[in-house]
């Protein structure tokens, strides 16, 4: 409840500062904008258009955040251009240049909203802020007292200045991309109580590569635009537009991979050693468990995959265990069936990390602790998470899960991790799982 | 694209193989001496010639394989591409001649880079009957018309000669290794790469205008790196297809293998083998990978039998109709994976007979599935031709002679027809297992031989008891 009034608050605070940003643009631009478009219109038409049609080809990543890369290279390299096909000047205001952008991001979404798919406001304003940071830098001029732009414009004279000015915008767009990235890792941390310096760190990750492209390409654009002038920026931007295909693929791959788990994960339920359902919520609370201690984005994806697998060694009993509560079953057979599960995981080629996982899934606490032995955190969050709900067989009323707690408690130190159990019971007092 | 196909096992292939390979290296210098007529080297632009040299070797170091079974998918077009604008149609056949070099070795190294030189060769010869600009002459170029009139419109035609010659002289390669029919291959390759190709058009054209008329000169490599690395990510995903669906079988067929483990190999040969029948029987691309995965996951069902039923050397009628639900338990498994759904009927019909008395549904002659006929006959083969406890393996012919007598009973006759004709190609021979592993399986029943289905004929009880309980006994029409 409290985390949710603070993500509220946060989010509320980002729209508000992204509503400020444009309002101020509109003001201060709009005297300028009848000149400015006569003066230019198929350049401020091919950057605009391109912004809007660019809000159609986002991607949605893991974690349901959606980017929109076409749209954001658009942007920068509309923040950063400085002269146009045959030389002539290109002279655009930093607020005109927020004030179009905003209103064409706005137009993109307006047109996606009309169509039924839901766009949060906040989701917007990492561009914003970002293109905002782009055209800040590009204007005011932090070496020898010559912005990007004044450089682009003295470029036609002398010819060594081209690819410095090159170099220097694209450390322009890694500044304004390192604030999108900042912006977006906030409100990821809003939503997962994940620690911000690793939520900024993940988005490097997953992320950094697809900044460089966006980067590379908004000077492309720039710099292409001296010689075809508005027409540089569809031909720029056709490659990233075309990459949508490649990114259907990578989302139905991604979903193959998910069917397949799923499939191997009912391979137990539909043979009658496991009960339907246990896998799935297992996986729920490893997740909550594993955000709440500050794991990694790609290590929770990891310890859900093991948490959905942890039970297929099961396969190989020729006796089943009664309702699959590995929990009960003698210590030696908990060993095989975790052994024999992360070897058949190890066969799909790339769950090597979940088979290390499940391979450690039944190693008690206490060889941490008089062995020196080293348990991979997710082994000991499954661990507990699988014994909790073989306790409470699913239920979710507070007296079963307060007699499985107890159940747990019973095997603090020993069996599992205390700082583990100690997360599973703030996840549960949550009450979201 | 070029082949990663390995060598073969049989000679005379091997010989045609290398003949080809020969024909295509003299199509390959002609197609440079022709070249050197039409194009003068004082207009190359060697800077770039450098630069495209590296990037050429760098992208077949970054290939994507997998992209379809024996195909690698490069960069190296795009270089090529841009070649025959800096260079000409000699500078674009010398940077595909050398760009294998250090990747691929022996014999698939000269082909590749034939290939590679060819596709350079007619790319640029096409591009120079267009009326395009090479080299020096883009100084010329200044506005957006001469552009698009000049490096534009020609480069387009360029690339689309290239991907036409690129497909053709793989598909040649292919088919004398696989067998898979040129024509299939041709249509396949253009219809998954086609839209690639028009990007690659698009992105040598970036890095000309960028050297060009923007005068970022050799700086431009850097930035088209970025337009490059995408046009890979996005190649990266065909090839992760591909692979997913792979390791997808992988799992499943590991699962399926802990518990039983006298099946281990029987699914991965069935499969082999029915996509050997599958290239006899002229299916497409598409059909044949859903054939491989039915063949793959047709008893994965088997892993809701309880083991002991498994080990068990005689079944009775009852034991033997809980067996026979391993056919829809194994739909029930794998139902909910999206790129399996063609494979599902194969999976759930593979035990039913020509005449009507199979499982589950009774279905006869044409009504059963295609995929279903076809795993039938390849499981008995496979079956009689594995050794077990209690007798040896039989060989090829005595195995054949056993489905020919059970053609039009049991097996579909045009199904074993085919069977035979697919067979020498494959090189089959008798599959022998370790003794350790006869040993822990002892003399257990074997549900796939062909007695079994002969005892399922021979008694109308059986045949009931197995087929009741499916919405009503008797034969149906087909479901999958």
């Amino acid at each position: 409840m409290i985390g949710g009034l603070r993500r509220l608050r946060l989010e509320g605070g980002l729209v508000l500062l992204g509503t400020l940003l444009c309002a101020a643009a509109l003001a201060a631009s709009l005297h300028d904008w009848p000149r400015t478009i006569a003066a230019h219109p198929w350049e401020v038409a091919a950057f605009a258009l391109a912004i809007a049609v660019g809000e159609h080809a986002s991607i949605t990543l893991p974690g349901n955040r959606a980017i929109a890369p076409v749209s954001t290279a658009a942007a920068l390299a509309f923040a950063m251009a400085g002269r146009t096909a045959g030389d002539a000047p290109l002279s655009l205001s930093g607020w005109f240049v927020i004030a179009v952008t905003a209103l064409s991001v706005g137009v993109g979404n307006g047109a996606i909203a009309v169509r039924g798919w839901r766009v949060p406001l906040v989701e917007l304003m990492p561009r914003l802020i970002g293109v905002s940071v782009a055209v800040g830098l590009a204007r005011f001029g932090p070496w020898h007292s010559r912005s990007v732009l004044d450089l682009q414009r003295e470029g036609a004279a002398l010819l060594a200045s081209t690819w410095t000015t090159a170099l220097a915008m694209l450390l322009l767009c890694a500044a304004a991309l390192s604030a999108h990235g900042l912006v977006s890792a906030l409100i990821q941390k809003g939503r997962d109580h994940a620690p911000l310096r690793r939520a900024f760190v993940d988005e490097v990750h997953s992320l950094g590569a697809l900044a460089a492209a966006l980067s590379a390409t908004s000077v492309l654009i720039v710099t292409a635009m001296v010689a075809v002038g508005a027409l540089a920026v569809p031909l720029l931007l056709a490659p990233l537009f075309v990459t949508q295909s490649g990114v259907r693929r990578f989302a139905a791959n991604r979903v193959t991979y998910l069917q397949t788990i799923r499939s191997l994960s009912r391979l137990t339920d539909l043979s009658g050693y496991t009960e339907p359902g246990h896998a799935e919520r297992v996986a729920v609370l490893a997740r909550a468990v594993g955000r709440e201690l500050g794991m990694s984005a790609r290590d929770i994806v990891d310890l859900e995959y093991a948490a959905l697998l942890h039970d297929i060694g099961q396969v190989s009993l020729t006796v089943p265990i009664p309702k699959g509560a590995t929990v009960q079953a003698a210590p030696a057979n908990q060993r095989r069936i975790a052994s024999d599960g992360a070897e058949i995981v190890r066969k799909t080629g790339v769950l090597d990390a979940v088979a290390v996982i499940l391979e450690a899934q039944s190693t008690p606490y206490r060889q941490v602790r008089e062995y020196g032995e080293d348990l991979p955190l997710a082994s000991r969050i499954i661990k507990v998470c699988n014994a909790f709900d073989d306790f409470a067989e699913g239920a979710r009323g507070p007296a079963l899960r307060a007699q499985a707690l107890e159940r747990i408690h019973l095997g603090l130190g020993y069996e599992y991790d205390p700082r583990v159990v100690d997360s599973l019971s703030r996840v549960l007092g949550r009450g979201s799982v | 694209m070029e082949t990663t196909t390995p060598p073969p096992a049989a000679d005379p292939v091997s010989t045609r193989r290398e003949r080809y390979v020969a024909v295509v290296v003299l199509v390959a210098v002609a197609l440079v001496a022709l070249a050197a007529f039409t194009v003068p080297l004082s207009l190359v632009n060697w800077e770039a010639f450098g630069v495209l040299v590296v990037l050429g070797m760098l992208s077949e170091r970054l290939r994507e394989t997998d992209v379809t079974p024996g195909v690698a998918l490069s960069l190296t077009s795009i270089m090529l591409l841009s070649c025959v604008v800096f260079t000409g149609p000699v500078g674009a056949a010398a940077v595909g001649a050398v760009a294998p070099i250090g990747v691929s070795r022996g014999a698939r190294l000269v082909f590749n880079s034939a290939l590679y030189a060819c596709v350079g060769a007619v790319g640029g010869l096409a591009y120079s009957l267009a009326g395009g600009l090479v080299g020096h002459m883009l100084h010329r170029a200044g506005t957006s018309g001469q552009l698009a009139l000049h490096v534009a419109a020609p480069l387009l035609l360029a690339d689309l000669a290239q991907a036409l010659v690129n497909a053709v002289l793989l598909a040649g390669i292919i088919y004398l290794s696989n067998g898979t029919p040129v024509r299939q291959f041709v249509r396949g390759v253009l219809k998954s790469a086609g839209l690639m190709y028009v990007g690659y058009g698009v992105i040598a054209f970036i890095f000309v205008v960028e050297w060009y008329p923007a005068r970022l000169g050799a700086f431009s490599t850097v930035l088209v790196l970025a337009p490059l690395l995408v046009a890979r990510w996005s190649m990266v995903q065909y090839g992760d297809e591909f692979r997913a669906h792979e390791r997808t079988l992988d799992a499943l067929v590991a699962a399926m293998e802990t518990k039983d483990v006298y099946t281990r190999g029987h699914s991965e040969r069935v499969a082999r083998l029915c996509e050997a029948m599958a290239h006899s029987l002229g299916l497409n691309q598409e059909d044949t990978q859903a054939l491989r995965f039915a063949g793959m996951l047709h008893d994965i069902g088997k892993l809701s039998l309880p083991s002991g039923l498994l080990r068990a050397s005689t079944v009775t009628d009852e034991q033997f109709a809980q067996i026979s639900r391993h056919a829809d338990q194994g739909v029930e498994m794998v139902r909910q994976i999206d790129f399996l759904a063609d494979s599902v009927g194969g999976i759930r019909h593979h035990h039913e007979r020509w005449d009507g008395l199979g499982y589950p549904s009774g279905l006869s002659g044409t009504d059963i599935p295609l995929f279903a006929r076809i795993i039938a006959v390849v499981d008995a083969f496979d079956s009689l031709t594995t050794v077990r406890a209690d007798r040896d393996a039989y060989s090829v012919e005595a195995a054949l002679g056993e489905l020919r007598d059970r053609a039009g009973s049991q097996l579909d006759p045009a199904m074993v027809e085919a069977l035979e004709r697919a067979l020498p190609r494959t090189g089959w021979e008798p599959t022998q297992l370790p003794p350790r592993v006869l040993a822990t399986a002892g003399a257990s029943y074997d549900h796939d031989c062909p007695e079994n289905s002969d005892r399922l004929a021979a008694s109308p009880q059986l045949v009931d008891l197995v087929q009741r309980g499916r919405h009503g006994a008797g034969r149906r029409s087909v479901s999958s």
